[in-house]
């Protein structure tokens, strides 16, 4: 079967103006706040960019994931729009490159008016003890060396799913052999996901922030947030190539599916939150607290709740009855929801340590984050458009034509 | 409507040539048979076990906890390690049951009912030891809050140990009625095919009336989705709050935000472990290998490599963070952990959890049923030594080292956690008598989809190109076999 994706042109101008939206914010950006001589100002010019290329990375990874998962488990349901998740997953590289200049560029040259890197205060630590005992981790050539080379694990993992997929179309009716191949790669990947974003990589990049403050769950929260954005992502783009007469195979059944990824995942998201700040607030030890103090109680509280409301009280209320689930006004618009949601999250991770009571959603924070959707719009439908769209001789595509969700 | 097709990539869930007569004729006809020798043998040695456990527990009522090898500093001991490892042994049924339902996994219709069977028992066990640990276990009814009028003092609804009374009764009611309600088509079989009197009577009574209209099977199912519904927070909720009995506390060692994710994880893996110990025995004894194929034991061993996996991610990042912490009592707890007198059982935690369950991810080792069912006992004295490292090593060199202490077992504890074992094997003999081990009407359910020879009369449509494939779907016409088009 063939399925051609060609990308409108409303949908290009789209991109491309969202893009120089995002050019113009980052040119604003170094113009009114990096070249500024205010302190606050200048690490507001890197904490935008470092939260939107890390978050954007993490969500796309997500594909890669949810394929390498689906894969292990025979899983027939995603195969009607895996084309969706490989097209994703394929750009990880160009978030993944933006993320690492970002971070590269923040520990190596973000200095203040005193010589300090307030985003990442381990780089100049002074005579903080407590810093100078976690040496050993947090310093600039183990955050070289990891980041490099876990982005580069996951840029190459999401190429290679692809690449194993265009290559079964190419293979001999039913052929297992690149099926089991990719089974066996997806068990790789699934060991290097769980050494980078289930672990180490939150740690360095977002946790190491606060360089005092400490949560053994934190790594698994960041993930449990992006993965609900990451199928939302996913979600998104099936709903609009259906729009365009694409995606004849995907059924109303497939998107219940998501949708149920959506609402289980965003009650799973719920569940670390509570267990990560129910324990902190229960035992009330300052060094764990002062997390929580400062995003409760104060500027940050805003968006602490909304946090909460968005990303828990929402789907739980309008995820919850079946029919929500397959009606794709509902799903589309809970979809952005979450999306939204969760960048607030990442947001309020990211912020409060470095800019206290300074933090700002305006022009700059809305036109980066333009820009990156830009670029993703862009990356991603030039990809789609690239093959077809259903991917031929795949072993379990005649499953997921009779699937039922 | 919907054509029953299934990709030739899956192996077969029910092996050779089975109809659905055969199918009954498969599992129940032990039921209707004298047992063997070996499930006499089996039976009185565990009635025994159970009764030497009484005659423990009995002894440390009478005599009091002073019977124990318990202390001032390490004050749980044998008795809360088994508590936990009981639970979350039960978790394995509830996700078999809940979870895999709702991801609509065919192969736990081979596994579940003995799974569930099994929850439901290891929870009976591991309610038996928080109860007797009371030491005056005459005042027991003082965690239930009824009433409520003997002043603040307790129940205190501010402690996690209260928590998992409710947690844990919710749990074990909503388990019996998964388990039960699926009980019932399977018990409606057997009274139907009953030679004798009393049977038909005993049956008839515990199916309830069933009749297998098509009104009590969309009841049921119905049911089912209703209890899945309610039993997959379950699933997550009762060892994420035998998590916080620990972790609320700000002692190093336990006061960890990753413990509820990690603990649920934990449970999982010894749970699968358990039912994997039960089934390869069962099945093998019961001739149920075309139901229980090796397929399912692959499974279910790939469960245990990953939930092996999150439990060493958990472990290696707990470790990391104490020493990131840089608080210095993190960095002892973990200190005495790996190097203390009690470092053997660190590292038996660590060998049998993290690094033997990483063998499964070798094809052969999954499918190998001896390795299977050395695994799956290996990986529940790994998960065994978890629970002793988290109680006995966090708390034997506390803040004062005055009051730093050793702890070895006394023979009563011993002997009630054998008790327990059993209590288990009591009911899992009881019930592999008299009830079917397998799910009969699930089992029927997929066969048309699954069973080896149906999968075969498929072929020809694997062979299919995928637009005729889709225009025989949406033409309901069926090329080679007509009874395949409805359901």
């Amino acid at each position: 079967m063939n399925d051609r994706f060609e990308i409108p042109a409303r949908l290009r101008n789209t991109s491309l103006i969202l893009i120089v939206v995002g050019i113009a914010a980052l040119i604003g950006g170094i113009v009114c706040l990096l070249m500024s001589h205010d302190d606050v100002a200048r690490a507001r010019f890197w904490l935008v960019l470092l939260h939107d290329s890390v978050f954007f990375t993490l969500i796309t990874t997500v594909s890669i994931f949810i394929m390498a998962a689906t894969s292990l488990a025979h899983g027939a349901w995603i195969v009607a729009y895996r084309r969706v998740t490989e097209a994703i997953g394929a750009n990880v590289w160009l978030f993944g490159t933006i993320a690492t200049v970002v971070m590269l560029l923040i520990v190596y040259t973000f200095r203040d008016a005193h010589g300090h890197n307030t985003i990442y205060e381990w780089v100049t630590p002074g005579n903080d003890k407590i810093i100078l005992g976690k040496k050993a981790f947090l310093n600039p050539t183990m955050f070289t060396i990891f980041t490099i080379v876990a982005l580069g694990l996951w840029a190459w993992f999401g190429r290679k799913f692809r690449a194993l997929s265009l290559a079964q179309e190419k293979a001999p009716q039913n052929d297992p052999k690149i099926y089991w191949k990719v089974f066996r790669l997806a068990g790789i990947f699934l060991f290097v996901y769980a050494l980078s974003q289930m672990s180490t990589g939150p740690w360095l990049w977002i946790m190491s922030i606060q360089p005092h403050w400490y949560s053994t769950l934190f790594s698994w929260y960041t993930f449990a947030s992006a993965f609900v954005s990451g199928m939302s992502l996913i979600l998104l783009w099936v709903v609009y190539l259906k729009n365009q007469g694409n995606l004849q195979l995907v059924t109303t059944e497939h998107m219940h599916d998501l949708g149920k990824f959506m609402f289980a995942f965003s009650i799973f998201w719920t569940y670390l939150w509570f267990a990560q700040y129910m324990l902190i607030w229960y035992a009330n030890i300052p060094d764990e607290t002062i997390y929580f103090k400062l995003r409760q109680q104060g500027p940050y509280s805003v968006i602490f709740y909304a946090n909460f409301i968005i990303n828990f009280v929402m789907p739980i209320i309008i995820l919850m009855a079946r029919p929500s689930k397959r009606n794709y006004f509902t799903i589309t618009f809970m979809a952005m929801i979450i999306i939204f949601g969760h960048w607030l999250d990442y947001y309020q991770m990211i912020m409060p340590g470095p800019l206290g009571a300074n933090w700002h959603i305006n022009w700059y924070e809305i036109g980066i984050f333009m820009g990156f959707v830009g670029v993703l719009i862009f990356a991603v439908s030039r990809t789609l458009a690239k093959s077809s769209l259903v991917p031929n001789n795949q072993l379990l595509l005649k499953e997921t034509i009779v699937h039922l969700s | 409507m919907h054509l029953k097709y299934e990709s030739f990539v899956r192996e077969p869930l029910v092996d050779n040539n089975k109809d659905y007569h055969q199918v009954s004729e498969d599992i129940v006809s032990p039921i209707e048979r004298k047992p063997g020798r070996m499930w006499y043998v089996g039976f009185i040695f565990s009635v025994i076990l159970l009764g030497f456990g009484i005659f423990s527990v009995t002894w440390s009522v009478y005599w009091g906890l002073g019977t124990w090898g318990v202390n001032r500093t390490i004050g749980w001991g044998w008795d809360i390690t088994n508590f936990v490892w009981w639970i979350g042994i039960g978790h394995a049924g509830t996700l078999i049951s809940a979870i895999l339902l709702l991801f609509r996994q065919g192969w736990r219709t081979g596994v579940n009912r003995a799974a569930e069977a099994m929850t439901i028992f290891a929870v009976m066990c591991a309610g038996q030891f928080p109860i007797w640990h009371m030491g005056r276990v005459w005042d027991g009814f003082w965690v239930l809050p009824l009433p409520n009028s003997r002043g603040p003092l307790w129940p205190n609804f501010d402690s996690p140990l209260l928590w998992d009374v409710f947690a844990i009764s919710t749990y074990f009611t909503v388990s019996l009625l998964f388990w039960y309600s699926g009980l019932v088509p399977d018990f409606a079989l057997i009274r139907d095919r009953a030679k004798t009197k009393f049977r038909k009577m005993a049956y008839g009574i515990a199916s309830f009336g069933w009749t297998g209209t098509a009104k009590n099977w969309q009841r049921m199912e119905a049911l089912a989705l209703v209890l899945a519904g309610l039993s997959t927070p379950l699933v997550l909720s009762v060892h994420t709050i035998v998590s916080f009995d620990f972790a609320t506390s700000v002692i190093p060692g336990w006061h960890t935000t990753i413990f509820p994710p990690y603990f649920v994880a934990g449970a999982v893996f010894s749970g699968f472990a358990m039912v994997n110990t039960l089934l390869v025995i069962t099945r093998k004894i019961l001739h149920l290998e075309e139901y229980i194929t090796i397929g399912h034991l692959e499974a279910m061993n790939k469960i245990i490599v990953l939930t092996g996996s999150i439990v060493g991610v958990a472990y290696l990042t707990e470790l990391f963070i104490a020493w990131y912490s840089q608080s210095w009592g993190e960095m002892d707890a973990f200190k005495w952990r790996i190097m203390g007198p009690y470092w053997w059982s660190y590292w038996a935690m660590m060998t049998c959890n993290v690094v033997s369950p990483q063998l499964f991810w070798v094809k052969k080792l999954r499918r190998n049923i001896p390795f299977t069912f050395v695994m799956s006992i290996v990986v529940n004295i790994g998960m065994w030594f978890e629970r002793f490292v988290i109680i006995v090593t966090s708390t034997y060199r506390d803040w004062i080292p005055g009051s730093w202490a050793y702890y070895s077992p006394e023979w009563p504890e011993v002997g009630f956690y054998l008790g327990t074992f059993g209590l288990f094997f009591t009911c899992y003999f009881l019930f592999a008598k008299y009830c079917p081990v397998v799910a009969v009407a699930e089992i029927k359910f997929v066969l048309k989809t699954s069973g080896e020879n149906y999968k075969k009369k498929m072929e020809r449509i694997d062979a299919m190109s995928t637009e005729d494939f889709v225009e025989t779907v949406h033409t309901h016409h069926e090329p080679h076999h007509e009874e395949a088009a409805h359901h």
